[in-house]
């Protein structure tokens, strides 16, 4: 074979290649057809690249196959996975006819009994269909349905499959509704928002109910049930898939179990300001699914609300409000809650910020709730910048680029075009993009503003030359020269949660998950001030119980967020940050003395050890808090210490709304994920407790927590838990 | 077709192309095959009717995805781990061929000393037969990134071909 290029230089023009394997058409393919006929050296060129295409394409052909056995087991296994697919599909079911409602059905039988059998253009059957009258009942309809599986057009190959599809016409036949299977009405949606022309290939069923449910009118309502549609598919599974071939990630949180105040007198953690975990059940619970434990860290659950806690008034950062009442799931027990408030900034206050967005513009990017959310709240953001503020745009993907240089907030115009102009496309290379950033809002550097480097992905960002740790030292090395990240998530399917978290937190920045353009405006409007200016950083807190007072105790949540009790004076310890504005909640469960501690081994009482009755202990303090912090350009930590005292425990009806709020998502976040200690407390007293502790809720959240109960409340019914 | 047709026969179609395609990433065959059977369970798990008009592009577009998840896992639990992937990856071992001849055998040999992405537009392009576009979407970069990737492949194979042979010669 003799491929020498003998046009002498190498030719860089790709279209020789596109050319050579017939990928150049129409205009494109004119022009250089005409180049091609007035240059011999072009021609031989594409001669040459011809004759390798060829000995490329004839010469290769894969043989490697599955093993019969492992054939047959592979088809077994799907052929499962379509059986639980139609079972998991019977939820949906409901919602689509509740959807499409009672009329909409009659005339769906009537529609399907004008169509069998015809063999019409399917858009002249539908526009027949509008004005024939719903003229026959029920029996006729369901008996043409309870047909279809034996008529199908193309008789089964092999037995096996024709076994296979029996459990799906089971299954339908068991379901009480009017018998048109929602698959086929789903497919039938679907089929026409994704390729209109597809229709010949439908059952008249489907056809039917594409009629009904596709009328021009509904169009928007179809788009979402469809959206809908696929998202809970995805999100089926996520939780159901092994969690090895999932890549939605999420690391295993073991809740926090009961210790006992005279062997582990000191509980010491870090805080946490991360919202992330809030919006993610939420999406759960919107798709009527129940949220993998994983999912839910209940510190997360409780700090996406704002709590109205006094604002600091001596020279520390933030205030520190405690307060103690009776358990809502244990009147035995006692709740105490531990609530910060970071010093709000105003506006003028704070210094410029210097922010450099780094987006993920991969493909998997290309998603109505991934870049086009991304781009409406950052929009949004960029109405509330100052003058003094700057942003530059990083983009990442197949290469990483500039695609705004640092611009001042008083040119919003440019800013929003860079935005609008973003496009997915490529594969991601994180590592290049994030280096790109870190220089790019280094040069911008402001002595007092806030730096910081704002990764918006959809979690997939290490592929190919990087690692995590290598991205984690990096992303160490850059906090220490004051640049910090933020992590915004966007999407699912993909989300690597603990890794999005993880990085956040190396970076002295938080994690936010962005489902909606509310949340967008929430975290980049509403809490900017909060979101991306630190007032303290490295925030520990180490609670001290007095073993006369307190029998044991168990910390809500903060799992992945435990330190040991050296750490809290080791000031080389990375812990949270405080934004300004921040409200941070802890609650602890108490045992008081006199009670069993539940886990606690019994041991003999020792010979030898004497309980020690000092003042301090006999007082009538429950516990004491001691916080450590730093100033966010300080390597010193300063030490606040506050006592609880307490003679008589307020019953939970005599507590702060704020406090009875933060309970009331403790006990949600705790039953949700099927905590024993949630006790034997309801969906509907949750609710009644929130609903009592609404407050004046800015921003409606509290009221939409209402709702994410509801929603939990179904699914507990519905016998999915 | 019913689903189960829809299944059985994209398996019997795209088996060893996509057991061919995953090894070039996951570097063996084992691993490769996994990814194959993970993607076919995906792919019981969607919507046929509406999938199968770009049936094909999917299929690799995930196949992709469960060998990359492979790759991962072993960068996560490997002491040595960027390393240790290249070094799988960049050597595919003995491809299970059926070679039409001797000189296609030699530049397929040459394939595996491309860079990655190109090693793979190269099989997706003459094993596979994907369009550029239905590439594009595999690998989510653009038509035009295609292009020129596959351009420079064919380059360098023409060079390496053209400087093996005169060797031999």
């Amino acid at each position: 074979m003799d491929l020498r290029n003998h046009g002498g230089s190498m030719n860089q023009d790709p279209r020789i290649t596109a050319y050579a394997t017939g990928e150049l058409e129409g205009r494109e393919r004119e022009v250089f057809e005409s180049e091609l006929a007035a240059s011999d050296s072009l021609h031989r060129e594409v001669e040459s690249m011809s004759g390798l295409a060829k000995q490329l394409a004839s010469a290769a052909k894969p043989t490697d196959r599955f093993t019969e056995d492992e054939r047959s087991r592979l088809l077994a296994k799907c052929a499962a996975t379509r059986r639980s697919r139609t079972l998991a599909k019977n939820s949906l079911k409901v919602v689509l006819w509740t959807t499409v409602g009672v009329a909409a059905c009659l005339i769906i039988f009537a529609g399907l009994v004008g169509i069998i059998g015809q063999n019409s253009s399917p858009f002249m059957m539908a526009n027949r269909m509008a004005v024939e009258p719903p003229a026959e009942g029920l029996p006729r309809a369901a008996a043409s349905h309870a047909a279809a599986p034996q008529t199908a057009r193309e008789p089964s190959k092999t037995a096996p499959q024709a076994s296979q599809s029996l459990p799906e016409v089971e299954v339908r036949a068991a379901v009480p509704v009017p018998d048109v299977s929602d698959m086929v009405a789903l497919q039938a949606q679907t089929e026409r928002i994704v390729m209109p022309k597809a229709a010949p290939a439908m059952k008249p069923q489907a056809l039917a109910l594409r009629r009904q449910v596709a009328a021009p009118q509904d169009e928007e309502a179809l788009m979402e049930l469809q959206a809908r549609h696929s998202r809970v598919a995805e999100l089926e599974q996520i939780v159901s898939t092994p969690s090895e071939f999932n890549t939605e990630a999420y690391a295993a949180v073991r809740e926090n179990e009961f210790v006992t105040a005279k062997d582990n007198p000191l509980s010491t953690f870090s805080i946490d300001v991360d919202t992330a975990s809030y919006s993610n059940v939420r999406r759960f619970l919107d798709d009527e699914i129940r949220p993998p434990a994983g999912a839910i860290r209940t510190e997360e659950l409780i700090n996406y609300f704002r709590y109205n806690y006094p604002q600091p008034t001596g020279d520390d950062p933030f205030s520190v409000n405690l307060e103690v009442s009776r358990a809502p799931w244990n009147p035995e027990r006692e709740l105490v809650r531990i609530g910060l408030k970071g010093r709000e900034l105003p506006a003028e206050e704070r210094g410029p910020a210097n922010l450099v967005f780094l987006i993920d513009v991969s493909g998997s990017m290309d998603e109505p709730n991934k870049l086009p959310l991304l781009q409406r709240s950052l929009s949004a953001l960029v109405e509330n910048l100052s003058d003094e503020d700057r942003v530059a745009i990083v983009t990442y993907a197949g290469s990483s680029g500039l695609v705004l240089a640092p611009t001042e907030g008083a040119k919003k115009r440019e800013i929003l075009e860079a935005i609008s102009n973003l496009r997915a496309g490529g594969s991601t290379h994180g590592s290049e993009g994030i280096r790109l950033a870190y220089e790019t809002a280094r040069e911008q550097f402001h002595e007092d503003g806030n730096n910081r480097v704002i990764l918006c992905t959809d979690g997939d960002f290490n592929v190919g030359v990087t690692n995590e740790s290598e991205l984690q030292k990096l992303i160490e090395k850059e906090r220490e020269s004051g640049v910090f990240l933020s992590v915004l998530g966007f999407g699912t399917g993909n989300l690597n949660d603990s890794t999005m978290e993880l990085l956040a937190n190396k970076g002295n920045g938080n994690y936010a998950y962005i489902d909606s353009i509310s949340e967008g405006r929430k975290v980049l409007v509403e809490q900017m001030g909060s979101t991306l200016f630190t007032i303290a950083k490295d925030v520990k807190i180490q609670v001290e119980f007095n073993p006369a007072r307190v029998a044991g105790y168990r910390l809500i949540g903060y799992e992945n967020r435990l330190l040991a009790k050296e750490d809290f004076n080791d000031d080389k310890k990375d812990a949270g940050e405080i934004g300004a504005g921040h409200t941070v909640t802890a609650l602890y469960e108490i045992i008081p003395v006199g009670q069993a501690v539940p886990g606690s081994p019994s041991v003999d009482p020792l010979k030898y050890q004497r309980p020690e009755e000092d003042s301090a202990s006999a007082s009538n303090e429950l516990l004491t808090v001691k916080l450590r912090y730093k100033a966010p350009d300080g390597d010193k930590s300063k030490l606040i210490e506050i006592p609880l005292e307490a003679d008589e425990i307020p019953a939970f009806d005599a507590a702060s709304e704020d406090f009875r709020f933060a309970s009331a998502v403790a006990a949600f976040g705790m039953k949700l994920r099927g905590s024993p200690d949630a006790g034997k407390i309801t969906w509907s007293q949750i609710q009644d407790i929130a609903r009592g502790a609404l407050g004046n809720d800015p921003g409606s959240y509290r009221a939409e927590f209402l709702t994410l109960i509801e929603k939990a409340k179904t699914l507990g019914s519905n016998g999915i838990e | 077709m019913t689903p189960e047709q829809i299944i059985t026969e994209a398996l019997d179609s795209y088996e060893s192309l996509l057991i061919s395609y995953a090894r070039e990433i996951t570097g063996e065959l084992e691993s490769a095959k996994d990814a194959v059977q993970e993607t076919f369970l995906r792919l019981s798990s969607q919507n046929l009717n509406v999938l199968q008009p770009r049936l094909r592009p999917w299929l690799f577009v995930v196949c992709r995805n469960c060998a990359l998840d492979h790759v991962r896992k072993i960068v996560k639990f490997s002491a040595d781990p960027i390393e240790d992937h290249e070094r799988a990856s960049d050597d595919p071992g003995p491809d299970e061929r059926a070679m039409v001849s001797e000189d296609g055998k030699r530049i397929w040999d040459l394939v595996a000393g491309l860079p990655l992405q190109q090693r793979e537009i190269v099989k997706l392009k003459f094993e596979a037969g994907l369009s550029y576009k239905e590439m594009a979407e595999t690998l989510k970069t653009s038509v035009s990134t295609i292009g020129v990737q596959l351009h420079e492949a064919m380059q360098t194979l023409r060079a390496r071909w053209t400087c093996e042979t005169t060797e031999v010669a």
